[in-house]
């Protein structure tokens, strides 16, 4: 009996996890029956695993809608696999756009200079046809992919602070029930700024995405309205109008298509 | 454990992975996210550190996809990148609780305590809740794996062996310690 005890101290753990099976289990199951201390341990384990079972954490929810954790895969990955040192495409665009603009300019200015007397008919020529370097259409073009990739990023951004204060489950008042929301309506009104510069300064080119721009102002309005602790139940309605809308994925989709 | 919807189509999610296709992403997430948010949310007790934990698992599955075992489940394996980066993320968060501010005891157990399915059930567990992160916290970063993948995910002896490449044996010592170690602490007795 002694030595049966030692030999199954350690399967009544296990059986008390549930996690014994077959001829093991019975043989485990007919000594905690006619083991007092066994049977004493068996049921306090039993009562750790029953404590283990009802915790709300088994069938929590993740905070943020799937859209919105894939968006944010998607972009680590994209980062990563990016060619080292490799800049965004609007940082390249933005000095090869200013070389040709300075070449525009100064090109016909020097060969004017260095070159003999124009004739009469050659002077009527504008600048812009002299030079061949950068057309009219390739400057509505480097503006274009410009004001899209800043209408993508301020998206991106815009849905960063929309998740953020989403899935806040900083208390910072649980008395009142309230929840900290850090930065995110300061964070609202700078993007709120932003956003006047993306539609102005581009308003053909992210023509398409004007209704997701509309919805984004009125979420980060809102947040921009809030404090930065706030009211459990105003975040809970904030991530209801955000799932409704489902505006992170729209938002995830539109970034996408803005970057091409 | 969940059920796992069909290793044939995380195979074949793993294989467009590993072919660097971040297509197959979204619809490996789709069958996975949830059971690995809940694990390491039972690991972690905090939901944002959870969702660091889950994403940083996808990142790690893409990058690694080529170096998966195409004759393995995916499941099991999702898993154990997930342990392995809660466990990192618990080691980060306890090194910079003891270099900063150290995080009060009832503070972590009222944000664990808000966590939840509904309101009834938050009011119902807030107590559980409180005494199992006191509990779990205690435990050894193995175990309290064992721990969690045995009774938050329902996975057998065998499946968790395999997720945390520990033998069966390991795996029945680390259960026995961990529970008895638990029943210490939550209802009173020797370890």
């Amino acid at each position: 009996m002694i030595l049966a005890h030692v030999r199954l101290r350690r399967r009544v753990s296990l059986l008390a996890a549930g996690a014994l099976e077959g001829p093991e289990r019975e043989e485990t199951r007919r000594h905690v029956e006619a083991c007092a201390r066994c049977r004493e341990e068996h049921d306090a384990l039993r009562a750790v695993v029953a404590a283990l079972e009802a915790d709300p954490l088994r069938e929590a929810e993740p905070p943020v809608p799937l859209a919105f954790l894939v968006g944010r895969v998607e972009r680590e990955v994209a980062q990563a696999h990016a060619p080292a040192g490799r800049p965004r495409r609007w940082l390249v665009a933005l000095p090869v756009g200013a070389a040709l603009l300075a070449a525009a300019v100064l090109v016909p200015v020097l060969v004017a200079r260095l070159r003999p007397a124009p004739e009469a008919a050659r002077a009527e020529i504008p600048p812009a046809e002299a030079s061949p370097l950068l057309t009219e259409d390739a400057l509505s073009r480097i503006e274009r992919n410009l004001a899209r990739e800043h209408a993508a990023r301020y998206l991106s951004d815009a849905g960063e602070v929309l998740v953020s204060v989403a899935a806040t489950g900083v208390d910072c008042d649980p008395a009142d029930e309230r929840l900290d929301v850090g930065r995110a309506p300061e964070r609202s009104r700078e993007l709120l700024e932003r956003r006047a510069l993306v539609v102005q300064g581009g308003s053909e080119a992210v023509a398409s995405a004007r209704g997701v721009l509309d919805d984004v102002e009125l979420a980060l309005r809102e947040v921009a309205d809030l404090p930065s602790c706030v009211k459990r139940r105003d975040v809970e309605r904030l991530r209801r109008e955000v799932e409704d809308r489902q505006l992170l994925m729209r938002i995830r989709l539109m970034t996408r298509e803005l970057e091409g | 454990m969940e059920p796992s919807q069909g290793g044939a189509g995380d195979r074949e999610l793993m294989a467009r992975l590993a072919r660097g296709d971040r297509e197959a992403l979204a619809p490996l997430m789709e069958k996975h996210y949830r059971r690995l948010y809940r694990i390491a949310l039972s690991y972690l007790r905090q939901p944002d550190d959870a969702l660091d934990v889950v994403q940083e698992a996808f990142v790690r599955a893409f990058q690694s996809a080529s170096r998966w075992d195409g004759s393995a489940e995916a499941g099991p394996w999702l898993a154990r990148i997930t342990v392995n980066l809660s466990i990192d993320r618990w080691r980060r968060n306890r090194r910079r609780a003891q270099t900063f501010t150290p995080l009060a005891e009832s503070d972590h157990a009222a944000s664990l305590a808000d966590l939840g399915p509904s309101p009834d059930r938050r009011v119902q567990g807030r107590e559980t809740g409180e005494r199992l992160t006191a509990a779990l916290r205690v435990l050894p970063e193995r175990q309290r794996a064992v721990v969690v993948l045995r009774h938050y995910q329902d996975m057998s002896l065998e499946e968790i062996a395999s997720a945390l490449d520990m033998s069966l044996g390991t795996v029945k010592s680390s259960l026995h310690r961990a529970l008895s170690r638990m029943r210490a602490n939550l209802v009173g007795g020797q370890p």
